[in-house]
């Protein structure tokens, strides 16, 4: 038993330390985009001479001559050099600045990354959320040692787990329908949607799911062991994720808790696709 | 009650079609075809193998004179194999034109379904097998999932299948 929930705080410890990774990934790949950009941006620099040199704007040289003289040298020389054939080198460089000047420009490439990921799938930013302004309640349910967290707003109700009927033919997370008070639900065996990674027969055997959490209006509801309790919380004790992840259905990290906040909207919208955690 | 609800009462009845489903276990759990399509319920009798055949069919069987082939059906369901008890029946169905046979666990019951009883399965999943899913329905309690028998082999294998 005290091995068993051991094992389920390594896990959740794990998954956690996985999902707090993801940033600082995702800040390391703009260091590298920077640092990718910046030998970049010594070459459009580089580049710039030449359209200088097709202005042919020779008070421009001399006030650059007046205000550095160690550059009068070079460009004196570079001008004696390339005088006579200015316009063949020109005519070379130009289409060749005007494409990096096109591709490279750093910010533009940041830009459109960031508005595509998320727009792609269509999901609406967390900041649109009801939830986002002032403190909020939120109730916390475990699974497999994962503790996750709700915003009571988008909670559509919670029922008691019941005899789930398979389909054939669909995704191993989703557990089958089951019948409460003559409405179908949709049963997501949430340990195998969130981490299907860390699914072995060990750890879906000790699963014990008591509960349904029903996603707002909908008919999905997400398979729990334990109900915890549901606290006020304010807006700093959220790590919000609000910049496009990899995870739309993740709206946060609770810090006090250390455990995820969800963003049920998009996770309906996931599991629509039938898309889960892993392969959004 | 006015001309106008009465027609459109009337009109939601016409469209409320009602069914007759044939009911049969896999697993544990009940699938329902339409009666239309069923001809005859055998129970288990010798099934002869046929070398060469598909996965999916199981073999032959003697219908009065005509050979039937029987479908697998638990395989194609993506089910594991289970032992043939007394309870075990050869449905014979007609779908696509042909007579086949489909094993199952056991036959229940004939149950009257109207249309609007039934609802669509959610659309997850690309496996093969979820294409055979009408929708389902709540019977007593009972989720009854409704299979589309035409469904239940791609063109391709009912093609193969007339060459038996």
């Amino acid at each position: 038993m005290s091995k068993s929930l051991a094992a389920s705080k390594q896990l959740m410890q794990t998954y956690l330390s996985e999902l707090l990774t993801e940033e600082e990934v995702a800040q390391k790949s703009l260091l590298v985009k920077e640092k990718q950009s910046k030998p970049l941006e010594k070459l459009l620099l580089s580049a710039t001479f030449p359209q200088l040199a097709e202005q042919g704007t020779a008070e421009k040289l001399s006030s650059t001559k007046a205000q550095n003289k160690s550059l009068v040298k070079e460009q004196a020389v570079t001008n004696t050099v390339t005088k006579p054939t200015t316009k063949l080198r020109q005519a070379k460089i130009e289409p060749e600045v005007n494409e990096r000047t096109r591709i490279e420009n750093p910010a533009q490439v940041a830009q459109s990354e960031l508005t595509t990921r998320k727009s792609q799938g269509g999901f609406e930013p967390i900041k649109q959320r009801s939830y986002r302004q002032g403190d909020f309640q939120a109730m916390f349910f475990d699974v497999a040692g994962l503790t996750i967290a709700v915003p009571l707003i988008e909670l559509g109700g919670i029922i008691n787990h019941d005899k789930t009927t398979p389909l054939m033919g669909k995704p191993d997370w989703f557990k089958g329908v089951m019948l409460n008070r003559d409405n179908k639900v949709n049963v997501v065996d949430t340990a195998r949607w969130v981490m299907p990674e860390k699914c072995d027969p060990t750890l879906l055997s000790t699963l014990n799911y008591q509960y349904i959490i029903m996603l707002s209006d909908s008919s999905w509801g997400l398979t729990a062991e334990n109900l915890i309790d549901t606290v006020t919380l304010k807006q700093d004790q959220v790590k919000w994720l609000d910049a496009p992840s990899k995870r739309p259905w993740l709206a946060g990290l609770v810090k006090n808790r250390m455990c995820a906040l969800l963003d049920v909207k998009s996770l309906i919208q996931l599991l629509e696709q039938g898309a889960n955690a892993k392969n959004n | 009650m006015s001309d106008t609800r009465r027609n459109a009462s009337e009109s939601e009845n016409t469209n409320d079609e009602v069914v007759q489903r044939v009911t049969f276990k896999l697993d544990n759990e009940t699938y329902g075809i339409n009666v239309m399509q069923v001809q005859e319920i055998l129970r288990y009798t010798e099934i002869a193998p046929v070398p060469g055949a598909p996965v999916y069919v199981m073999g032959i069987i003697n219908l009065r004179g005509n050979v039937v082939t029987v479908i697998d059906t638990r395989a194609r369901f993506g089910m594991e194999s289970a032992e043939l008890t007394d309870n075990t029946r050869i449905v014979i169905i007609e779908a696509e034109t042909q007579v086949i046979g489909i094993l199952v666990d056991s036959v229940a019951e004939v149950v009257y379904l109207k249309s609007s009883e039934i609802d669509v399965a959610p659309n997850v999943g690309n496996d093969e097998s979820a294409k055979y899913i009408q929708g389902v329905s709540n019977r007593d309690g009972e989720l009854l999932i409704l299979v589309d028998l035409n469904k239940l082999l791609s063109d391709v294998e009912w093609d193969e299948l007339k060459q038996f």
